[in-house]
């Protein structure tokens, strides 16, 4: 017999559990960095993620924003795509398939510009085969309607967050917006209204000026921030909210590396998402399962839960 | 189909003229062979500002023994250039691709037209190069119109000598070449090519294009032109490189230009 010495060195517990979901590791995509999978599938092998969360997903086609939708800041980017997506039938049609064929769990994120709209999506994405959980973007900031104000209404988000339980038994994660007061508010809420865990952050809204044209640099004018540069306020945000929930927390915002990631982790979230960090390392979600092995190889730890939730302050 | 991101020592990097940089980088051989029209993007590793790679046409490519070697030809445009610029020989940079689709090659159309606007030389010139060897054509066969705003921009034309016989200059400021736009120029000789046998290949500035894609309206030439825009992934993932198109029924769609394009059919964009 062949011993991979490689393998039994690293010998650790990676596997988490966000309410019923079982995933192999704590590692997931954001949505909307990692298309449907297939766009990454030539650098990253996807079975060894711990989930992959799809671009968002509305009931029809969505255009999406006129360019220009992207620019360039200092450690991160700004973004106004305006969820241009193929639709959730076209997604079930077409994309499923090539994601069913592998071993990682799948998390659709759904999108709506009514009640009814988040009702119908999560209805059809229910009823096939291969979707592991929903994930329920209330905090999209460059969509004119439904979007950031549901996200930004306690109210709302937990009204949007009953109608989808009402109309599915997968796992339901509502992904929270930064572009709020008090966003542990928001957490509780949808907690009340029985979302399964919740993730944060979505990008914090922001702007930036064309100093030739005096113009800004996104046609949609502001945009979404993500990146490196919104790490701290993540990090704040999520060490708020795991001090006021009961479920399970999925942390988001600027991790490039492991060290990142591990930030999250030991302050209490159960799982994280890498998004920004795909686009300038298409293999960032590999590079940080490796490390985090090592880290808690290094450290003598035999299990990733050990470490989550031990912050100490 | 495995990919990677390749890390690239600089053989070279010359300014060759004000502004316009030529860099040779080397890196491991498993990296495929480039199209014509495809990119790369590329990348100083660690660094926070400027945050994203910069999407780069390829302008030429060999193969060594155990390694393989891509030329970018770049304009200085903004902070990574310039940092992309200021880097020496054996400094290293991320690489990933050959990105993105290529020019469509008829093999009906025996006369090829190509129209570049400044920096638009590169893919174009990649292109001729391809045609030359893998498709036979012959010297004679293939016209360049090249245009810039002067002389200081027109660059990689000792290349584009060897491959296309007809080429024309033009500048704003006629400092070298014809004094006018490219595209006047093109127009000028534009009843002189059939256009049943004849490939129009562009790439320029978005402005040259849409007075090309004018001149062209209503004519039954076939233009393919190589478009340029801000890029976070060069994969397709990020949807950040939108270009307005009309498809088939006529309706407004975005496309990507990283993964959809960077080539498409000039009729099909709607310009703004």
């Amino acid at each position: 017999m062949i011993v991979d010495k490689k393998k039994i060195k690293t010998n650790v517990n990676l596997a988490v559990e966000i309410g019923s979901l079982k995933i192999k590791n704590p590692v997931m995509t954001a949505s909307g960095t990692f298309g449907y999978g297939e766009e990454y599938a030539g650098y990253v092998d996807l079975n060894l993620l711990g989930a992959i969360v799809v671009k968002g997903l509305s009931l029809k086609p969505r255009l999406g924003n006129p360019p220009p939708r992207i620019m360039e800041t200092a450690g991160g980017m700004l973004n106004a795509v305006g969820l241009q997506n193929i639709g959730v039938d076209i997604f079930i049609e077409e994309k499923l398939p090539f994601l069913q064929n592998h071993d990682v769990a799948v998390i659709a994120n759904i999108y709506g510009e009514s009640y009814l709209e988040y009702q119908k999506v999560a209805g059809k994405l229910s009823s096939v085969k291969g979707v592991h959980a929903l994930e329920v973007n209330v905090s999209c900031p460059n969509v004119k309607k439904g979007g950031l104000s549901f996200g930004s209404d306690p109210k709302a988000a937990a009204e949007v967050t009953r109608r989808v339980k009402g109309e599915t038994n997968l796992p339901v994660i509502v992904k929270l917006t930064p572009n709020v007061t008090d966003i542990a508010a928001i957490a509780q809420s949808v907690e009340k209204a029985g979302a399964d865990a919740v993730s944060l952050i979505n990008t914090l809204a922001g702007m930036s000026v064309d100093l030739k044209t005096r113009t800004p640099h996104l046609k949609n004018i502001t945009g979404g921030l993500s990146g490196p540069a919104i790490k701290p306020v993540a990090l704040r945000m999520v060490w708020q909210v795991v001090n006021r929930v009961s479920i399970p927390v999925i942390g988001i915002g600027g991790i490039m590396n492991a060290e990142d990631a591990l930030e999250f982790l030991i302050l209490g979230a159960k799982a994280v998402q890498i998004g920004t960090a795909n686009f300038i390392n298409p293999r960032a979600t590999l590079d940080v399962i490796e490390g985090i092995k090592k880290y808690l190889f290094d450290n003598k730890i035999k299990d990733i839960n050990e470490i989550i939730g031990t912050f100490k302050s | 189909m495995a990919r990677d991101i390749y890390i690239g020592e600089i053989l070279s990097n010359e300014e060759i003229q004000k502004e316009y940089f030529l860099m040779k980088v080397k890196f491991a051989s498993s990296f495929d062979d480039p199209l014509p029209g495809q990119f790369v993007m590329i990348r100083i590793a660690g660094l926070n500002d400027p945050f994203l790679s910069r999407p780069i046409s390829i302008y030429s490519f060999s193969r060594g023994k155990n390694y393989c070697s891509i030329e970018l030809l770049y304009r200085v445009a903004g902070k990574g250039t310039q940092i992309l610029a200021g880097l020496i020989k054996s400094s290293q940079v991320e690489i990933h691709g050959p990105l993105g689709g290529s020019f469509e090659i008829d093999e009906s159309k025996k006369q090829i037209i190509f129209i570049a606007g400044g920096i638009g030389i590169a893919p174009l010139s990649l292109l001729a190069e391809y045609l030359g060897r893998n498709v036979c054509l012959s010297k004679e066969s293939m016209s360049f119109y090249l245009g810039a705003q002067t002389a200081d921009a027109i660059v990689g034309l000792d290349k584009l000598q060897k491959l296309c016989y007809h080429i024309q200059v033009c500048t704003d400021d006629g400092s070298v070449g014809r004094k006018g736009l490219v595209t006047e120029a093109f127009q000028k000789n534009m009843n002189k090519y059939s256009a049943a046998v004849t490939m129009i290949y562009a790439c320029g500035p978005k402005a040259m294009l849409k007075t090309l894609s004018k001149i062209l309206s209503g004519s039954k030439f076939h233009c393919q032109v190589s478009l340029e825009e801000r890029m976070a992934c060069g994969t397709g993932a990020c949807m950040g490189c939108a270009i307005a198109i009309s498809d088939n029924q006529g309706n407004l769609t975005y496309k990507r230009v990283c993964a959809d394009g960077p080539v498409f059919d000039i009729q099909q964009i709607v310009w703004e």
